[in-house]
């Protein structure tokens, strides 16, 4: 599709946080009746992107069209954004379940009122019904919008976007990540109705992480990586593993064997066995970890590889499947039985899952170890002392004392505190999730190395990152997590 | 003793009381990037305002007579006790980010239970397991409420405090009991040893009890752990459900001893007791995180607190304002306290990142 007829034209859009360059030179075009897809991994600026066409954000540099309309995305703002004929839909937060599925619409646009500022239902039922019809949706307008299925329900959504578009122009529709918490038929369902939306003329941007479905529903594909834009592809070129290869960086394949090329380091006894492990999103894991052994996990967001270290430190309940530690069977039924087998999980959402940002440093070591102090009823403050400025020095914290607050420390120094938090209490198998995410390259290759010193102490490590080479650099064996299952190198029964 | 001599022993008995915050051995060694000035100020801004406000009123001409007697400070203090017991109730659950407004209502509730229990001949040991029993009860309800059915704490509490308060009238009929309370059980309200009331040296040993819970246990430490990051807390193997609904079952306990001191100090209890004492409690377990452990709720910052206000008002009240200026000043209180728990939280977390 040539540029001349685009709907939607966006160039050279760059935006840095800091030092941080979260958008460099981002470009896409788009036309009328397309869908396009954005895809990229965790922090690739995909977010970014969509929220200075939003105009939430305003770029570094950078031009936004719209049907001839160029505005500076230095100068970005909602209303101009608005104005230009975009616009957003996000997952299913924006619908009220609570309301009628004409007040949803209504609240978008306006209620017709009448004297008094009453509120004219028979004509707002009428105009809901017609928005309803227009854009496929079987439902009456007086139902609530809970009782529509999730996928009606982000039609209901894109509707209510779209409504006030009469006269004035084509619209641009951006959809954030729609499918993320449907399931699948509902997705198709989506997907189906978003490809009629487009026959009638209607441009989508529609941002993804979902392989099979970006490849049904695009025509064409625009890959960001790590701020960086990586081209647009035609559908057609494209395969799943050809995707893979251009949202990770290399080929899933290619990573697998470069780690089971390697010469293999020693490896102990078989500490973990997972055999047919079902929870949640995750189906039928079957692995299993040596002593010393760091196994990584690869695969996009989404693919159930943070469930799978949930399962394991009981923090998702099971449902079928057996897990062995030793050779005992446990039953992680919840994070303190898991810790009780002296297992230790340290999760991907460092603010909101593992830190206690306003305690200090001391307290967010002790935490998980607090029963060590606690002598003659009460807790030895000095011996606390002492461990955390032996941790803290052990594990490379810069830190200007024990009890400086966690919340003032750089990221990557907060990550080594949890790390630290979790490997003082020697444990027999370590679960990771993303441990050098948002770290700077040199906290990063801290970790690094105090992870491998773990290993070679005997623990098992199993480490989920969405980062190719940290898996590469780090791992022994590397099992690849898509749509909940685990595929690639599955040979770990044999190591015993 | 003379009143000067009083006064010299209590401002030298409150830094006292709180050696192992005060005296922090363990920060030392270690040099600190924040200005040590910076630090001291932040710590003891109340208490030299406390100590200001003392001496102020002890100067100033209308109240020089009156406020720096044994007589008011007996009166400060053994009011200050009760109030504290409660306030240390309120203390706990908002550690763990909760707030706990049936406090004072559960206060309310002991106090007239054991009143109306008096009353009617029960021996001592029953009227004492009594209100145990209350404090008890209405604290597992709430822990039940907040933490199996997972309604608000905020929300829970109000309607239980709505709840007792009923209930508080029913057993009353809306009347002060005051017959039949055992003279020795008055006598222990109205006692003093070492010139201060029995009731304010309960006080400190229930205020010791607190403060070596959530500063010297595991328990204690859970619970700041729980207020910070309640999802961490359970990632850490925290078993938080019982961590929370235990917050409210010790409120409870605490609130119904407190009521049972101030039917020993009043000799009685009035049925709208209960509904002055929640604002004051709050007002000082918030505050409490504008000292000595700035950006923490503790016991020891909570004492001052509480000291302030009340020498605030007793000055007040001697000067000749009227009564309802301590409603102002209490109510202003609880607004500066949670403003300043904000404010002083979000400025170590700053200051933290230079």
């Amino acid at each position: 599709m040539s540029n001349g007829n685009a709907l939607l034209q966006a160039t050279g859009i760059s935006k840095s946080y800091g030092a941080t360059q979260a958008l460099n030179e981002m470009a896409l075009t788009l036309c009328p009746g397309e869908i396009h897809v954005l895809v990229g991994g965790n922090g690739s600026g995909k977010s970014t992107f969509i929220k200075i066409l939003a105009g939430v954000e305003q770029g570094d540099s950078g031009e936004i069209t719209v049907s001839g309309n160029t505005v500076d995305a230095r100068h970005a703002n909602p209303d101009t954004s608005w104005k230009m004929g975009l616009r957003f839909v996000h997952q299913r937060s924006s619908i009220f379940p609570d309301l009628a599925i004409a007040e949803n619409l209504a609240i978008g646009s306006v209620f017709r009122t009448g004297l008094g500022g009453r509120i004219q239902w028979k004509e707002q039922y009428q105009r809901a019904h017609a928005l309803l019809e227009k854009f496929h949706i079987d439902a009456d307008p007086r139902d609530l919008a809970s009782t529509l299925s999730p996928a009606k329900q982000t039609l209901l959504a894109i509707a209510r976007a779209l409504q006030d578009e009469d006269g004035s122009g084509p619209s641009v529709l951006v959809l954030d990540e729609p499918t993320a918490s449907l399931p699948r038929t509902e997705a198709v369902e989506l997907v189906t109705a978003l490809r009629g939306y487009a026959a009638r003329g209607q441009a989508i941007l529609y941002v993804s992480h979902r392989l099979d479905e970006i490849l049904t529903v695009a025509d064409r594909v625009s890959v960001l990586r790590d701020g960086d834009y990586s081209g647009t592809y035609a559908r057609d070129d494209l395969t799943h593993d050809s995707l893979v290869e251009l949202i990770a960086g290399r080929s899933w394949d290619s990573l697998v064997a470069a780690a089971s090329d390697r010469e293999p380091r020693e490896v102990g006894r078989t500490v973990l066995v997972v055999n047919g492990l079902s929870g949640a999103a995750v189906r039928d894991a079957t692995f299993s970890v040596g002593a010393g052994e760091i196994l990584g996990i690869a695969g996009l967001l989404g693919s159930g590889r943070s469930t799978l270290l949930r399962l394991l430190f009981g923090a998702v309940q099971r449902e079928t499947g057996t897990v062995e530690l030793e050779g005992e069977p446990i039953e992680l039924a919840s994070p303190v039985e898991a810790m009780r087998s002296r297992i230790a999980f340290v999760p991907e959402d460092r603010l909101r899952e593992a830190a206690f940002a306003d305690l200090t440093v001391q307290d967010n070591l002790s935490i998980a170890n607090v029963r060590r102090y606690w002598r003659h009823a009460w807790i030895d403050r000095s011996l606390e002392r002492e461990t955390s400025a032996s941790l803290l020095k052990e594990f490379k914290v810069k830190a200007s004392s024990p009890n400086a607050v966690l919340g003032g420390l750089s990221g990557g120094n907060q990550q080594k505190v949890m790390l630290a938090r979790w490997m003082q209490r020697n444990p027999r198998l370590l679960l990771l999730d993303e441990p050098t995410q948002g770290v700077d390259v040199g906290a990063r290759s801290d970790i690094h190395g105090l992870l491998r010193d773990m290993a070679a102490r005997g623990t098992a490590c199993v480490v989920v990152s969405s980062d190719p080479e940290e898996l590469e650099l780090l791992c022994d064996r590397i099992l690849v997590m898509r749509n909940g299952r685990l595929a690639g190198d599955n040979d770990g029964a044999q190591i015993a | 003793m003379t009143e000067i001599e009083v006064n010299r022993a209590e401002s030298q008995r409150l830094p006292a009381h709180l050696p192992s915050t005060a005296v922090d051995a363990t920060r030392r060694p270690i040099p600190r990037r924040e200005s040590r000035l910076g630090v001291l100020a932040e710590r003891y801004a109340l208490v030299v305002l406390l100590i200001a406000v003392v001496v102020f009123f002890s100067l100033y001409p209308p109240t020089s007579g009156t406020f720096l007697t044994l007589a008011n400070f007996r009166v400060v203090l053994g009011t200050q006790g009760v109030l504290a017991i409660v306030a240390l109730g309120a203390l706990i659950p908002l550690i763990a980010n909760q707030w706990d407004l049936s406090v004072g209502a559960v206060a309310g509730l002991s106090a007239v239970s054991v009143a109306s229990l008096f009353s009617q001949n029960v021996p001592l040991w029953g009227v004492l397991l009594a209100a145990m029993i209350a404090g008890l009860t209405v604290g597992f309800v709430n822990a039940l409420l907040v933490t199996k059915v997972g309604t608000s704490a905020v929300i829970t509490t109000l309607g239980i405090a709505g709840v007792i308060a009923g209930a508080v009238t029913q057993i009353t009929g809306g009347k002060s009991q005051v017959a039949n309370i055992p003279a020795e059980f008055r006598a222990f309200g109205s006692g003093s040893v070492f010139g201060l009331p029995y009731v304010f040296w309960v006080m400190l040993v229930v205020a010791a009890g607190v403060h070596y819970l959530l500063s010297h246990t595991p328990y204690g430490r859970y619970l700041y752990a729980f207020g910070s990051n309640p999802e961490a807390a359970r990632l850490v193997g925290l078993k938080t459900s019982l961590l929370l609904g235990s917050t409210f079952v010790i409120a409870s306990v605490l609130a119904a001893s407190g009521g049972l001191l101030l039917v020993a100090r009043s000799g009685g209890a009035d049925p709208r007791v209960g509904e002055s004492l929640t604002m004051a409690a709050l007002a000082a377990a918030f505050l409490s995180a504008a000292s000595i452990k700035p950006g923490r709720y503790n016991v020891g910052g909570m004492l001052v607190a509480m000291l302030l206000l009340a020498f605030l008002n007793s000055g007040l009240n001697l000067a000749g304002a009227p009564p309802f200026v301590s409603q102002y000043v209490n109510g202003a209180a609880l607004i500066v306290g949670v403003a300043l728990a904000v404010i002083i939280g979000r400025r170590r977390r700053q200051r933290g990142k230079l």
